[in-house]
């Protein structure tokens, strides 16, 4: 699975990388890192890449299946 | 028994568009939890609405209508956040702020309550807790949202900000005051108003202050505006101070909202309480879940800025339009038993803190709040129940909502 998380879109809101410690991070202004960019998700953290996704209040996440 | 808010949200006719007309004034106290079983009538009954109160505006129901408001400030201008007042004679930054501009604000202040500086104040904010924790604990009883719930997140705003946290002495009732006006009683405007002049002359004073250090302080908001430029200007005084009292009235009564609520759930559903004490790292999950659930936020409004059909509504410039957050935060359409409290919930997007570039910038900061309150409350007052003869009052949704009181008692051990 890969992940990746619309530049345009992300507002902030910091759901993903608190559901998905370690996978994502957060920048000094709050927003996650990396975003803008295509990440590879590995198989034991796909549940909280989809959580990270499924709690986005602006659907700012994309998953790509492998 | 039909209580007068049901009678004034009977559909009376329609608009051309074929859009139901409602009558709904959302001032008044009701009974708690009144607000979102109205949001959730509302949203199952139509997507949109013509709400004929005040000058008459728009209201959209659901999940999907509200994140599109939020996300095209270009059509949904924060020129005016209360529907009923198209044309307010005030103007909070950030929060009415338009793009671009909007940006260059909430830059300056959004890094001051981001993770980081969260993080940086936590220890202190889990020393705050404990102290009021144990100065209850040994009263057995508290009326929640007074003696715990508003005090607890104003020392923590002021830690952060750098100034003293035992000024909230001197906050709480300000806000109180505020607070009790806003909502449209009459009696209480000289009240407001003194608040206001209250939090404006204190920071009169610090900002007054910092203006006279010789060189910037470390974590002190106020020494970094002092010091800040937008568009190579410094800022003027009004502005600094329209900010501060803008976080102010932001932060405080609201997290003092979310949190009277979640403490009822707890004090309501011992399985859910136990559940927290065992395993504490579920705490943000079942914060995030109480403002999915029980949101202070009825609805959110802003003014059209360009002629627009928004699905099949013709909006045209000037109009304004309500977001039900209610009802899009316990959308079936979104959330699977959006009316149960799961305190693991995980996908869980809702839209308490708004959405688009105005999402609530003491996001992180409020969080933290509720889940030191949470943590450090129950490790020393683990079971608590709800007493109270009459039914517990909210606010009306026209402010943020509030219980009114929450009395609450639990057995003192020695």
């Amino acid at each position: 699975m890969k992940l990746t998380v619309d530049v345009n879109i992300c507002r902030g809101h910091g759901r993903c990388y608190s559901l998905a410690e370690g996978l994502l991070t957060y920048d000094e202004d709050g927003y996650v890192t990396p975003r803008g960019q295509v990440i590879d998700v590995p198989a034991d953290r796909a549940d909280d890449a989809r959580n990270a996704a499924d709690s986005c209040p602006e659907g700012a996440i994309d998953l790509i299946d492998d | 028994m039909t209580s007068p808010a049901e009678e004034q949200t009977e559909i009376s006719q329609r608009v051309p568009s074929g859009c139901p007309v409602i009558h709904l004034d959302a001032s008044a106290p009701l009974e708690a939890g009144a607000h979102w079983e109205k949001a959730n009538e509302l949203r199952e009954t139509s997507p949109a609405f013509f709400n004929s109160h005040a000058q008459g505006y728009w209201v959209f129901t659901r999940y999907d209508e509200v994140r599109e408001m939020y996300q095209h400030p270009e059509i949904f201008s924060s020129e005016s956040i209360t529907p009923w007042d198209p044309d307010p004679v005030y103007r909070f930054v950030p929060t009415q702020i338009d793009p671009p501009d909007h940006a260059k604000y909430r830059q300056l202040i959004s890094r001051w309550f981001a993770p980081n500086a969260v993080n940086r104040i936590t220890p202190q904010a889990h020393e705050i807790g404990r102290r009021l924790v144990a100065d209850l604990a040994p009263k057995g009883e508290c009326d929640f949202v007074s003696d715990f719930a508003m005090r607890l997140p104003t020392e923590i705003f002021l830690t952060i900000i750098g100034v003293p946290n035992s000024d909230a002495d001197l906050f709480v009732p300000w806000v109180e005051d505020f607070f009790a006006g806003f909502g449209g009683d009459l009696e209480q405007q000289t009240a407001m108003g003194a608040a206001l002049g209250g939090i404006r002359g204190y920071w009169e004073d610090v900002l007054e202050d910092r203006r006279h250090d010789p060189e910037p302080r470390e974590d002190d908001f106020v020494s970094l505006l002092v010091n800040s430029t937008v568009d190579d200007e410094p800022l003027g005084d009004a502005l600094i101070l329209d900010i501060l009292t803008v976080l102010v009235l932001a932060g405080l009564d609201t997290t003092r909202g979310q949190l009277g609520y979640l403490f009822r759930h707890l004090a309501e559903n011992p399985d859910d309480r136990r559940r927290l004490i065992a395993e504490p790292e579920l705490i943000p999950t079942a914060v995030e879940e109480s403002l999915r659930m029980y949101t202070i936020i009825f609805g959110d409004g802003r003014k059209v800025a360009q002629d627009t059909d928004f699905h099949g509504c013709p909006l045209s410039k000037g109009d304004m339009v309500y977001g039900l957050v209610s009802g899009a935060n316990r959308d079936p359409r979104v959330y699977e038993s959006p009316d149960e409290f799961i305190v693991d919930r995980k996908a869980n997007n809702h839209l308490g803190f708004a959405g688009g570039p105005h999402r609530c910038l003491g996001a992180h900061l409020a969080r933290r709040v509720m889940q030191v309150a949470v943590e450090e409350w129950l490790k020393v007052i683990p079971d608590f129940e709800v007493t109270s003869e009459e039914p517990l009052m909210e606010r009306g949704g026209g402010a943020m909502m509030t219980l009114l009181n929450l009395p609450l008692t639990w057995e003192v051990t020695s």
